[in-house]
């Protein structure tokens, strides 16, 4: 994978597989290709050479509607700065994406409401703007579960967050996955985050250096 | 949907408004040009409209109309004295009466004429029509009640006119609005107007030429200064030859006649105009002011469309990321298309529409304000054709909010994970 402009290419990976319901950490210096390599798995950017295959589809062949379509169906995502849209209640928030791609399914609603429960926020109708950063990334992660996607993927959740915060919502991510048995790419810096996941893989440089078991679970 | 545009919309409210204000001082201004121009057109001709044929002394056919018709102060040559004897005569002719002006009270013209002429103007709202010298009936419009005694100027008092103290006039009558400039004048026996200005027609004849304005001949004429018979009776038999007139109204017998009194009343003695016509002239004239001004406002239109595409298409870039991040969690790029599109759409819109209303109400303001000041009634309205109008500008608007809606729907998603 490559920018226009860069020398080295920003993301250089021979193969990588992450099986279905497993949980995985991505870490790695700041610029060393996290998110460049979430745009590339939930089809946000293409790759210049190579595929990425959900199961037997290469997402990379479909249209950018297709993937468009395919991202809200099946990837639910978390990102470091929320992108939640003030003026909107927490709820309307959560119903949103599903409102916008027209799948606003019969118990869709009622799912808003429990996953806001599940995730600790009593009140669905406060305002998004008058919440706390911890409170606002919990409504994302409702948001992201909604549609029951099979994976969901985080970049640096926690780190617009103070550590309790941060504890919290790293806590929901990975109960919330189990629960619903879907699989979770996190891509953080924060050590106790990656330690509770099952596998990390390390980026540097757009390479992977490091991918494996994590230690103290292994042992 | 249309939850999160309204939500958009409230957090930019600021924005906002200032597009829909900007949208709707510039519809404004087109509006209010149009509708004024076309309430000025429409007014003065109805004004016209109720005069057929004016005759007068050869000169500026603008003139004579502006003179007679919408009674603009300024002095007209005089016809001789057979004219009007000659039209009374004429089988073609149903009506004529004489008018005479250069008084003023009050910034009231007083206007000399027949008692016939004030009953065929309009109705009478009270009292009767003058039936001595010194009687007058007023117009809808004049502020002066019913008794009150009339000392007329000679011009206009502002401009240095002279006071006659040889006669006063008492209103007893009033007549109902006939929407002309004749609203706001004071109708009084020509008899008086004539003796007032020393023009009887025993001692006039002789110098009653049609090259001698009114003016000269009445500061001329007027060192007698003999006390005017205010008791005398109305003498309106014409038959024979009158002192000089500025102009005479003539009610043809039929359109036919009309067009041949015009013909043969057009020679070295006399001009017959159309006042409709002559308008008709006079707006070929102004059509090309009226075409500076929508020059001017289109000028100023396409500068605000432009403005406002300057500012969404730079509101789009700024929001990039919000964007992208829509498209992130799932929405189709067509969704951020018809977000950006019916936002802007929903703003001009409504620009439009306000400026529309506030066009309207300007160009009310500025109508009654003329009418006030002329008499002429004029009706401000729309036209069939403006609701055509309308679509094309909404149209305009539509396809002006297609580019930052094409900008935002090629908005590579992938922004969204930058910070
Ligand atoms: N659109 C782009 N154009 C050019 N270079 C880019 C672009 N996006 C990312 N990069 C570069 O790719 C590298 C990886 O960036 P990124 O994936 O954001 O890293 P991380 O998320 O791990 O901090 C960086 O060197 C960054 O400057
Ligand atoms: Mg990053």
């Amino acid at each position: 994978m490559r920018f226009p402009g860069l020398a080295a290419p920003a993301l250089a990976i021979d193969s990588l597989s992450i099986p279905a319901d497993s949980r995985v950490a991505l870490t790695g210096a700041s610029g060393s290709g996290k998110s460049t390599l979430i745009s590339i798995l939930t089809g946000l950017e293409r790759v210049g050479q190579g595929r990425i295959l959900w199961g037997d589809v290469d997402i990379c062949t479909l249209s950018e509607g297709g993937r468009d379509r395919w991202r809200g169906a099946n990837i639910g995502l978390v990102l470091q700065n929320f992108h939640l849209f003030p003026g909107l209640s927490a709820f309307e928030n959560v119903l949103l994406p599903a409102r916008l791609s027209g799948a606003m399914a019969r118990d869709i609603r009622a799912r808003a409401q429990d996953l806001l429960l599940r995730v600790g926020l009593a009140r669905p109708t406060q305002m998004i703007e008058t919440m706390s950063r911890g409170e606002m990334q919990r409504v994302a992660i409702a948001r992201a579960l909604l549609r029951r996607p099979g994976v969901v993927i985080a970049d640096e959740p926690t780190a617009s967050l103070d550590s309790d915060a941060g504890d919290a919502v790293g806590d929901l991510l990975i109960e919330l996955s189990r629960e619903s048995g879907c699989t979770l790419v996190v891509a953080t810096h924060d050590p106790a985050l990656t330690r509770r996941l099952d596998r990390r893989i390390r980026l540097v440089a757009g390479r992977i250096v490091e991918d494996g078991v994590i230690g103290e679970r292994a042992a | 949907m249309i939850g999160f545009i309204l939500a958009d919309l409230r957090r930019l409210w600021a924005g906002s408004l200032v597009v829909v204000l900007l949208v709707a001082l510039a519809t404004a201004l087109g509006v209010a040009v149009t509708l004024q121009e076309r309430a000025l057109r429409l007014g003065s001709a109805r004004a016209a409209d109720k005069f057929d044929l004016v005759i007068g002394a050869p000169g500026s056919e603008t003139q004579l109309v502006l003179s007679s018709i919408f009674l603009q102060p300024s002095p007209l040559p005089l016809m001789d004295g057979t004219v009007l004897p000659r039209l009374l005569a004429d089988p073609r002719v149903a009506s004529a009466a004489p008018v005479g002006f250069g008084d003023s009270f009050g910034g009231y013209a007083v206007v000399g004429t027949s008692s016939g002429l004030v009953r065929d103007l309009e109705a009478l709202a009270e009292g009767r029509v003058f039936a001595v010298a010194g009687e007058a009936v007023v117009g809808a419009a004049v502020d002066l009640p019913i008794d009150y005694a009339v000392k007329p100027t000679h011009g206009l008092a502002e401009l240095g006119g002279h006071a006659h103290t040889e006669l006063s006039y008492r209103i007893v009558g009033r007549l109902k609005p006939t929407g002309t400039a004749w609203d706001r004048a004071i109708l009084v026996p020509m008899q008086a107007v004539w003796a007032l200005h020393g023009m009887e027609a025993e001692h006039d004849e002789a110098d009653a030429h049609h090259d001698h304005t009114h003016d000269e001949h009445a500061s001329g004429g007027e060192a007698a200064h003999q006390p005017i018979e205010a008791d005398a009776a109305l003498d309106e038999d014409w038959s024979k030859v009158t002192p000089g007139l500025p102009a005479i109204l003539v009610k043809p017998k039929s359109i036919a006649d009309a067009y041949k009194l015009r013909q043969d009343y057009r020679d070295n003695a006399t001009l017959a105009v159309f006042p409709g016509e002559v308008l008709t002239n006079l707006y070929a004239t102004l059509g090309d002011a009226k075409k500076v001004l929508v020059g001017v406002t289109t000028g100023a239109q396409v500068l605000v469309a432009a403005a406002i595409l300057l500012v969404t298409v730079l509101h789009v870039g700024q929001r990039r990321r919000q964007i992208g991040a829509l498209r992130a969690f799932g929405a189709p790029r067509r969704a951020v298309f018809v977000i950006v599109w019916s936002e802007l759409f929903a703003l001009t819109a409504s620009g439009v529409l306000l400026g529309f209303s506030l066009g309207f109400g300007a160009a009310k303001f500025i109508a009654g304000y003329l009418s006030a000041e002329s008499g002429v009634a004029m009706p401000v309205m729309f036209a069939a054709g403006d609701g055509f109008l309308v679509s094309v500008i909404l149209a305009f608007a539509a396809v002006l909010a297609v580019l930052p809606a094409m900008l935002a729907y090629r908005q590579p998603p992938a922004a969204a994970l930058r910070s």
